[in-house]
């Protein structure tokens, strides 16, 4: 076989239905033999049996391939060129590490002997990426390459999941040698931690050092991360969460873990979290911290986070987490799962009854009170009007797919989820124009899934080319666009932060026509929403296309994402805006003042 | 505080980059630092020098330890007590 066609030999057998990817110099060999493959073994409808998927720039592969990994739990796959194909990948590569997302890279190179020339197309691939990815392979001799490919995979799936560039010089890729089938690299001080983590057992005194904790607890509270939807514990959240009576909050990647409609779930804390999930993390006296990290989004001021917690106990499978932001008085470094199921039979064992019926009265009475709510009153389109509209027909069961910004924060708050992985958005890096490729990529996940990107019009002209890709390929993905002419967060901290001085934000996105933008990349059923009393029926006929769709919908421009913990400030000072009951008046916070926190 | 950490490092294609790249991207300061051969030429040692207190200490051990390269990562300093680090091992 040809180094080409082991990489394929290897991506077939490792699972993979879908690659993204576009072609250039340097790898064609490997698009060479993805062709014959597809040719060889193409089944009788005549599908390929590995999809590939052109985007419109690399950027928008690499975050296919990163919706295609978040909507199905499997890695995803980008295939793509040496040099500017390897850079425009490096954000997506990035964004999936600081969200543990599971990719495999494969880059071309240029061949060994031009390696460091100066090369056409060539790019140091392996330094670049190596401060962005969980690993990067330069494969430079031949007979590693197969057994790097599947340590690859493996690497990227194993224990805290992230992205892992494999670069292979052109000359590897042709050079012809037996395939063994099953060769994995030793890679020996990895997977000795690995064993370790995977082995890591909560012992008797563990837990009843937990469980006394909880035992005397009158306000537990769980705060559950993206690390629950990682490790698909959220079978056994929901179980230990209704075990014991325990609310739970999650942070913006942990949405979905539990069924945001549940009583016992309070939806998303932090900067932008729901009003009563802050004051319950203001109010709890134990917090049970699962597969999350204390982010700044979450505890922009760690001293402050949770203040009355007598208890604060974390589970994770990054030993480098435990105490990096805030101190815990427990920790557990293993999987999530087996831990909390652990724990719930210690407990069955011992009997652990709590009395949680005034806590629970408390947080009902908080759901109640400091509802998320919005200026339903406006003649104008309010986008949490939209997203509400939206949510009464998808029930939850829709996959969601974001920009960065306001709509963001709003698809956040104002959706439900029944399930994890179906909200799919760039929590740690914040990437604008991550909408619409991962959308995409969620659709080739689920082909049968109603997939809406709700984008921003600035986050979704970041990757815009990518609407074509989506008619291309007949996906029925629905899109929708909130058109609020300008970058709307950025706006919102200027007006807040920065005395109303809207630098390079007063002239942008005034001009564009993002319909006929979307009928001129062949989306036929494109349209622009201005009217409020036309809200429910166009949304209504929009998600009913069979095909794609496109939906524009002109909204209030100065409609801000409330609740706001300010940068620098506690849940206590929380803005809760001019819709949202506040518990106190918070105290004026000067973040212009604040330099550690600016961001 | 000054520490002092002990490296075993496989000696693969950009590993020295991705440590010294881990201590730039944590905003850790190297004072000093000696490769050496093993008597495994798959494996280097490496001894390096840093400033910080014992979280900074603690953290980039940790993110050492999750580089795919490195075989084992452990600080000198911690293990003679502190401030009291042995090099005799490494003279």
């Amino acid at each position: 076989m040809s180094g080409a066609d082991i990489v394929v030999q290897v991506l077939a057998d490792e699972g993979t239905k879908v690659l993204f990817g576009y072609s250039g110099g340097a790898i064609l060999p490997v698009y060479d033999a993805i062709f014959r493959y597809n040719a060889m073994h193409r089944d009788a409808d005549g599908r390929d049996p590995l999809a590939l998927i052109v985007p419109a720039n690399e950027q928008g592969a690499g975050f296919m391939a990163s919706g295609f990994a978040r909507a199905s739990g499997g890695v995803g796959v980008a295939v793509v060129t040496s040099g500017p194909g390897a850079t425009n990948l490096v954000t997506p590569i990035r964004d999936a590490l600081a969200d543990s997302i599971p990719m495999v890279a494969i880059c071309g190179q240029v061949p060994t002997a031009a390696l460091g020339s100066d090369a056409f197309q060539e790019a140091p691939v392996a330094n670049i990426m190596g401060a962005c990815a969980k690993h990067v392979f330069l494969v430079t001799d031949a007979s590693q390459l197969e057994a790097t490919l599947r340590t690859a995979f493996e690497l990227a799936r194993s224990g805290r999941p992230g992205p892992v560039v494999v670069d292979i010089p052109k000359n590897v890729q042709n050079i012809v040698q037996p395939f063994d089938g099953a060769r994995h690299l030793p890679i020996p001080g990895y997977r000795r931690r690995l064993e370790a983590l995977e082995h890591a057992r909560l012992g008797d005194a563990d837990c009843g050092r937990l469980l006394d904790a909880l035992a005397q607890a009158r306000r537990p509270l769980v705060y559950a991360g993206g690390g629950v939807v990682a490790s698909g514990a959220a079978p056994a959240l929901r179980a230990f969460s209704r075990a014991f009576g325990l609310p739970v909050v999650t942070s913006l990647m942990g949405l979905g873990v539990m069924d945001t409609r549940d009583p016992l779930a309070l939806h998303m804390l932090g900067m932008h979290g729901t009003a009563y999930a802050n004051y319950a993390v203001e109010d709890c006296d134990f917090l049970l911290v699962l597969g999350a990290r204390f982010d700044d989004r979450v505890a922009g001021v760690p001293d402050k986070f949770a203040p009355r917690a007598r208890f604060i106990a974390q589970i994770d499978i990054d030993p480098a987490e435990v105490g990096k932001v805030k101190a815990v008085d427990w920790a557990h470094v293993g999987q999530l799962g087996a831990s909390l199921e652990r724990i719930a039979q210690h407990a069955r064992s011992r009997g652990v009854n709590l009395q949680l019926d005034a806590w629970h009265a408390h947080l009902a009475g908080l759901k109640r009170v400091h509802a998320m709510n919005y200026d339903r009153a406006s003649p104008l389109l309010q986008p949490q009007a939209v997203i509400e509209a939206i949510n009464r027909q998808t029930c939850g069961r829709a996959i969601i797919a974001t920009g960065v910004g306001q709509h963001q924060m709003w698809s956040a708050q104002f959706f439900d989820f029944a399930e994890p992985r179906h909200w799919l958005t760039s929590g740690s890096m914040g990437t604008m124009g991550f909408g619409l490729p991962a959308a995409i990529g969620a659709q080739f996940a689920h082909p049968e899934a109603t997939v809406i990107d709700v984008d921003g019009d600035g986050s979704i002209r970041m990757n815009v080319g990518e609407l074509e890709t989506v008619a291309t390929y007949g996906l029925p993905l629905k899109i929708v666009l909130l058109n609020n002419h300008g970058d709307g967060m950025v706006r919102q901290w200027q007006k807040l932060f920065f005395k109303s001085r809207y630098s390079a934000t007063d002239k942008n996105l005034h001009t564009k026509d993002f319909v006929r933008a979307a009928q001129a990349d062949g989306i036929v059923w494109a349209r622009r929403l201005e009217r409020k009393e036309e809200l429910e029926a166009t949304v209504a006929e929009f998600l009913a296309v069979a095909g794609p769709a496109f939906l524009e919908v002109v909204v209030d421009p100065d409609a801000g994402v409330y609740p706001m913990v300010g940068p620098g400030a506690s849940y206590a000072q929380m803005i809760t805006g001019d819709f949202i009951p506040s518990r106190e008046t918070p105290a004026p916070v000067d973040a212009e003042a604040s330099t550690t926190h600016m961001f | 505080m000054k520490h002092t950490l002990s490296i075993l490092l496989q000696n693969e294609s950009g590993a020295l980059v991705r440590v010294a790249g881990l201590f730039a991207a944590r905003h850790v300061n190297i004072d000093a630092l000696t490769v050496a051969a093993t008597h495994d030429p798959a494996i280097s040692q490496l001894t390096l020098v840093l400033h910080g207190d014992e979280g900074t200490l603690e953290q980039i051990l940790r993110q050492l330890r999750k580089l795919v390269d490195v075989l084992d990562a452990s600080s000198l300093s911690l293990a003679a007590g502190f401030g009291q680090p042995t090099l005799a091992a490494h003279t």
